[in-house]
């Protein structure tokens, strides 16, 4: 679904991501690991563009989106993307936030858009929440609604970078629980993420990336289990306790 | 010459009060005119100054910078003089002429209110929108314009209080602004403090209340914040 080839990517004299090739399957599920400064937020960050790369190709579903003359708009409608700092919309309410894009650029009839946003919200378990505005939701909730927002364009992958990071710890769960059941259903992801225990139990596969390099991969079993990179050891030793 | 100083009072007021009625309404006109086309104009720069485009964005700052290190008395002269001159055919009126140098001085003013409070919008709400498909200039006006108004409108009430004392110094062109009616009535009635209290506690009243008045204005905006 997504290939990635040669990708490098630089700010100024910085080199973030070094000659990176990967391939994301249908379906797969993938936790990027990694220290701070790994590249690890700036590759996800990549794959919809939202860093353009200084060199290398991204491929979705076949289309290299760094070709000068790709409609880039057209292909993110199918690359959901959830933040770290949830970056809900304050001046639209929770049905609002989710129905502005199916509607605007899906040209979706707006009742349809609303039952629809009304089925996710139900799934994430923010039903009663539709009508608020978010300054009145908890970060959690906040989370939630973006992952919603995001669902309301039926994209075919989804790209969390760090969900999770800004929450208080008593959120973590109910957001990873609404990722994990995303997961069940088959959603192709890819998780930029700090909560080992949860990339363990969803991932398909785990790269860990050091230096701006994809160091060590593999399932996740053999990736806590039994790492062979020495960086890996040593990161998983930190954090792992 | 105190001790003349509130009959004379009394007497400029009564002799005159229309004429400061009628000043204060100009100035209150030339103001709105001012501030008005000045944020259309000045929002137009703002979204130049941003655009990617070199010799537009450089154009705006250009413009930006050489309104805003220049005098606003000099470029009044300026625009008064070279304005006829060069459009003879529109037959502009002293007052059209004054209104225009002060439109222009104020929207660069305004580009940069308007710049700042685009600015002010979390950078996470464009990229929001971005990933969602949302175009460029479809997240500026659904996204990120609707929050930066909130920052924009406060400032640029104060924009206005500023540029209600700025007219002052169209009354160099004599054209019929409070302080236009200051120099009259000096002239006819040969007292220089009086009316010029006169004046300045007008100018006040316009400039306090309407202080209030984005004050409270402002405050209602936090609220639904």
């Amino acid at each position: 679904m997504i290939e990635i080839k040669n990708l490098s990517k630089s700010f100024g004299s910085l080199e973030v991501l070094r000659d990176i090739t990967e391939k994301v399957e249908d379906g797969e599920v993938i936790s990027i690991i990694g220290p701070s400064g790994s590249g690890k937020s700036t590759f996800l960050r990549c794959l919809n563009l939202l860093e353009v790369p200084t060199s290398g190709s991204v491929f979705f579903d076949g289309v290299d989106l760094t070709q000068k003359g790709v409609d880039i708009d057209r292909h993110r409608q199918k690359m959901g993307m959830v933040f770290q700092h949830f970056n809900v919309f304050p001046h639209l309410t929770v049905m609002e936030n989710i129905t502005l894009a199916p509607v605007m650029l899906k040209k979706r009839p707006k009742a349809d858009a609303e039952a629809y946003a009304h089925k996710l919200l139900a799934r994430v378990g923010l039903s009663d929440k539709a009508q608020e505005h978010p300054r009145r939701l908890s970060g959690g909730q906040k989370q939630r609604l973006a992952i919603v927002r995001a669902l309301a364009m039926d994209p075919e992958v989804m790209l969390f970078d760090e969900p999770t990071s800004a929450l208080d710890p008593e959120m973590v769960g109910e957001v990873l629980a609404v990722i994990q059941d995303l997961v069940r259903n088959g959603m192709t992801t890819l998780i930029v993420t700090h909560e080992m225990g949860f990339a363990r139990e969803v991932s398909s596969r785990v790269l860990f990336m050091d230096e701006g390099r994809i160091a060590e991969q593999g399932p996740p079993e053999d990736i806590f289990n039994n790492p062979q990179n020495p960086r890996t050891k040593e990161f998983l030793g930190k954090v792992l306790r | 010459m105190f001790t003349n100083f509130f009959p004379n009072l009394g007497r400029v007021l009564e002799k005159y009060w229309g004429l400061f009625i009628q000043g204060a309404g100009y100035t209150l006109l030339l103001s709105f005119i001012t501030v008005l086309f000045g944020t259309i104009l000045g929002s137009i720069l703002a979204l130049m100054r941003r655009s990617r485009n070199k010799p537009v964005s450089g154009f705006a700052t250009g413009y930006v910078e050489v309104i805003r290190g220049t005098p606003l008395l000099l470029q009044l002269y300026l625009f008064y003089f070279m304005l006829p001159e060069l459009l003879p055919m529109l037959n502009l009126s002293k007052f059209a002429c004054v209104a225009i140098a002060l439109v222009i001085n104020s929207s660069a003013y305004v580009c940069e209110i308007v710049r700042a409070g685009i600015q002010a919008v979390d950078y996470g709400q464009t990229e929001a929108a971005r990933t969602l498909g949302l175009n460029g200039r479809q997240t500026m006006l659904r996204i990120v314009m609707p929050q930066a108004v909130k920052n924009i409108l406060p400032a640029l009430g104060n924009e206005f209080v500023t540029v209600i004392k700025e007219t002052s110094l169209a009354s160099t062109f004599f054209v019929g602004d409070l302080m236009t009616q200051y120099s009259t009535v000096r002239g006819s009635m040969y007292l220089v403090i009086e009316p010029l209290i006169v004046v300045g506690a007008i100018y006040f009243i316009l400039t306090f209340s309407l202080s209030k008045a984005i004050n409270a204005f402002e405050r209602r905006l936090k609220v639904s914040d």
